[in-house]
């Protein structure tokens, strides 16, 4: 479907697009008319229910816009309506591919309000988990994203992994994919014997994998020329824009909660020199483009191995939930609790009076802030590269609209 | 910096706008109604000059709040008159938080718009708006954002009632 | 092939029209990609090779329903989408079959009471033939929907009234 209207082009037709190496290509002199492409919302490259009006004058992207709430689900009213336990599942299911994250970055917040101590285990298994869940997380983000550009074959290899990660999750908490094993004062139960044994041997086999991928997608030729120099973000848009996670790294801008605001472990994990965070150098074009994401995320897998490695090499036996009553009287107060989900910074905002039920349940998604920026990313860019900038994004439309 | 070093500087650049404070504190033993209050301490700011404060922090070399985390607003009931603007904000090179809170009436709930300092507030703003029917002055895009144009009401007020049906679809 | 190979004299096949048709539409659904909310993780699992729906011949999943037979509704359907969800289903060719995967397309699931935008139920806006329960279900569930749906299309007749439906 598509309509044509006249527009004043928001750019002129003969700045171009830039090229590595400062060139400019130009299009000069190609009268064309303005036309409006639907790009969603239903669509299989927009990752969900997302509908981007893409304004086009010829190949040229003059103007975008997204437009949201195909998936609104009102989880915040949901928040002031049901008791504080009772919200936990509904966080499973605004970022649906991270649900352990969600799950912590909740109960923190929670747990912040009353004040209380995590046992040492349960902290462990929680470290173990949400970290586990951030390579779940990143090997769909990748696999889709070389899907959209035309890679079908990494895209399987990466479930296989995936379906691994999840019989993991599946024996701990009996879910595949929402979760609520993470529970306000602990975690829901302890891991099933053995289960420690074979998240190791996930891991050795993930790092053979891992390098197979990274060979695979990240480094192919097709791959970087479709996903450098596309999608620039600079380092004054990123800040401007409050961008967090890999789109941040992706501009080589030094931030990450789980080292600068340590929270759960992490302390104790940086102290260690366990993880380092990968930054992006621009090296296959210029810095901040859709390739430096990915290539973020890729390298993010293998840190994370790291992580579950450390936790596995610490763990040890105790109590894993606390003393915690079916109905919980949270103290009065308000708490924000930010922590590094896969995709970025995972707000939650909580708001209580002292009573059973939360007055303000503020989820800060990380999708919903970073997807902002592709109002600023497409204008120049060639119609093809559209679907390469928003894979970059690595939107969930599940915590956009929540 | 912790918060009450963060404070100190707010206080002595005379950011605009700042009408005092509130930091988390014991219940008080011998008031049984007095259960104290836990979270975070927060800074108070008049809404009508929070785009200045909000610049003034974000270019104050010692405090550098560049990144503004979250934009949000909340209705604390449906007997209080005032809504409350959430910011949260974030320095990057200094490693510190800050939690930012104005009272905003809610019988005339229009304030400024924060989008020329923060860009990302862009989309925060039209959430809140739409979901506390607050009025973001000089606004570039006061569209609905998540929910349809044609939504009657705002769904995160604690006096909103849910609709009987939409567009011929019932609702129950 | 070798086991056969000149075994036979030629044959001729009897079987009634209803049936061989059947056959053809049962064995080849093609469903349209349209993934909405947490569902659509699992129903990606199922196209991928652990799951492989390709064995039920549905694994060639389209981008535009006027290629599509099958509409796995795998997700929350809100309002501003439901209005998309008819006009893709009426763009869609018949016969055409509608799966309501998870509680959420089945009857509004954990956002039945507070959620205010969420239609109570994909089958207010489409007919639906099969649900699956589960929020989200188990990729053998989706498999096991669509075995279902294979079951009503074997009953039903192209040329009569269907006698009867599963």
């Amino acid at each position: 479907m598509s309509t044509t209207k006249t527009y004043e082009p928001s750019i002129s037709r003969t700045e171009g697009r830039p090229l590595a190496g400062g060139e400019r290509e130009y299009m000069i002199d190609v009268r064309t008319q303005d036309m409006e492409v639907n790009m969603g919302p239903q669509h299989p490259a927009t990752h969900g229910v997302m509908r981007v009006l893409v304004r086009a004058d010829g190949e040229l992207i003059t103007g975008a816009q997204p437009h949201l709430g195909y998936l609104h689900r009102c989880a915040e009213k949901i928040g002031e309506s049901v008791e504080w336990l009772q919200y936990l599942p509904y966080t499973d299911r605004y970022d649906y591919l991270a649900a352990m994250n969600n799950n912590l970055g909740y109960s923190m917040a929670v747990e912040k309000l009353m004040g209380i101590e995590i046992p040492r285990r349960a902290m462990m298994l929680r470290t173990l988990c949400a970290e586990l869940n951030r390579i779940g997380s990143h090997l769909i983000a990748i696999g889709t994203y070389g899907l959209d550009i035309g890679a079908f074959t990494p895209f399987l290899y990466m479930f296989r992994e995936r379906e691994w990660m999840m019989a993991l999750f599946e024996k701990i908490c009996g879910a595949r994919l929402t979760y609520s094993y993470i529970r306000i004062g602990g975690v829901f139960n302890d891991a099933p014997p053995g289960w420690l044994s074979e998240v190791e041997a996930f891991c050795d086999t993930f790092e053979v994998k891992w390098r197979e991928y990274y060979d695979l997608l990240i480094q192919n030729h097709i791959f970087v020329k479709r996903t450098a120099d596309i999608g620039v973000i600079t380092r004054e848009m990123a800040l401007d824009f409050g961008l967090t996670g890999p789109m941040l790294r992706g501009s080589a801008i030094d931030w990450d909660l789980r080292r600068d605001t340590p929270y759960e472990l992490y302390d104790e994990i940086c102290k260690d020199k366990a993880f380092e965070i990968p930054l992006a150098s621009g090296e296959k074009g210029t810095l901040g483009d859709c390739w430096d994401r990915a290539w973020v995320r890729a390298m993010e897998m293998m840190e994370s191995i790291k992580i579950v490695r450390w936790c596995l090499d610490k763990i040890e036996p105790g109590p894993v939930i606390g003393d915690i009553p079916k109905t919980l009287r949270i103290p009065p107060g308000e708490a924000y609790v930010g922590i590094e989900n896969p995709r970025g910074e995972l707000g939650h905002y909580v708001v209580s009076d002292g009573g059973k039920i939360a007055v303000r349940c503020r989820v800060r998604g990380p999708s919903f802030v970073n997807l902002a920026v592709l109002e600023e990313l497409m204008p120049g860019a060639l119609l093809a590269d559209t679907i390469a900038i928003i894979g970059s994004t690595d939107i969930v439309v599940g915590e956009t609209d929540r | 910096m912790n918060f009450q070093g963060i404070y100190d500087r707010i206080r002595s650049i005379q950011a605009p706008g700042v009408t005092g404070m509130d930091e988390p504190r014991e219940p008080n033993p011998q008031d049984k109604k007095d259960k104290g209050r836990s979270g975070d301490p927060y800074v108070l700011v008049d809404p009508q000059r929070l785009p200045e404060f909000l610049e003034c922090l974000r270019d104050d070399p010692s405090l550098k709040f560049e990144l503004m985390a979250d934009l949000t607003a909340t209705d604390p009931s449906k007997e209080d008159g005032y809504l409350w603007i959430n910011v949260q904000l974030l320095s990057l090179v200094r490693k510190h938080r800050l939690a930012v809170k104005c009272l905003l009436p809610k019988e005339n709930a229009v304030m400024p718009s924060s989008v020329s300092v923060h860009r990302g507030a862009q989309w925060a703003e039209r959430e809140c708006s739409e979901m506390y029917g607050i009025t973001f002055e000089g606004h570039p895009d006061p569209r609905n954002i998540l929910l349809p144009e044609d939504w009657i009401g705002h769904p995160l007020r604690k006096d909103y009632e849910f609709p009987e049906e939409y567009h011929g679809i019932s609702c129950k | 092939m070798g086991l056969f190979e000149k075994q036979f004299e030629d044959n001729v096949l009897t079987t009634n029209v209803d049936w061989l048709l059947n056959w053809c539409r049962l064995s080849s659904i093609w469903p349209m990609t349209f993934g909405l909310a947490c569902c659509a993780i699992e129903m990606m699992a199922v196209g991928c090779a652990h799951h492989d729906i390709d064995r039920f011949g549905a694994g060639a999943f389209r981008a535009s329903p006027r290629q599509a037979d099958l509409m796995i509704v795998a997700g929350t359907v809100n309002f501003k989408m439901a209005e998309r969800i008819k006009r893709l289903y009426d763009q869609m060719p018949s016969p055409k079959y509608a799966i309501a995967m998870g509680a959420c397309a089945t009857g509004g699931g954990p956002y039945y009471k507070y959620g205010y935008t969420v239609v109570k139920g994909v089958d207010r806006v489409v007919p639906v033939d099969v649900y699956i329960a589960g929020c989200p279900p188990r990729p053998e569930a989706l498999l096991e929907g669509l075995m279902k749906l294979q079951e009503k299309i074997q009953a039903s007749s192209v040329i009569r009234k269907p006698i009867h439906t599963v």
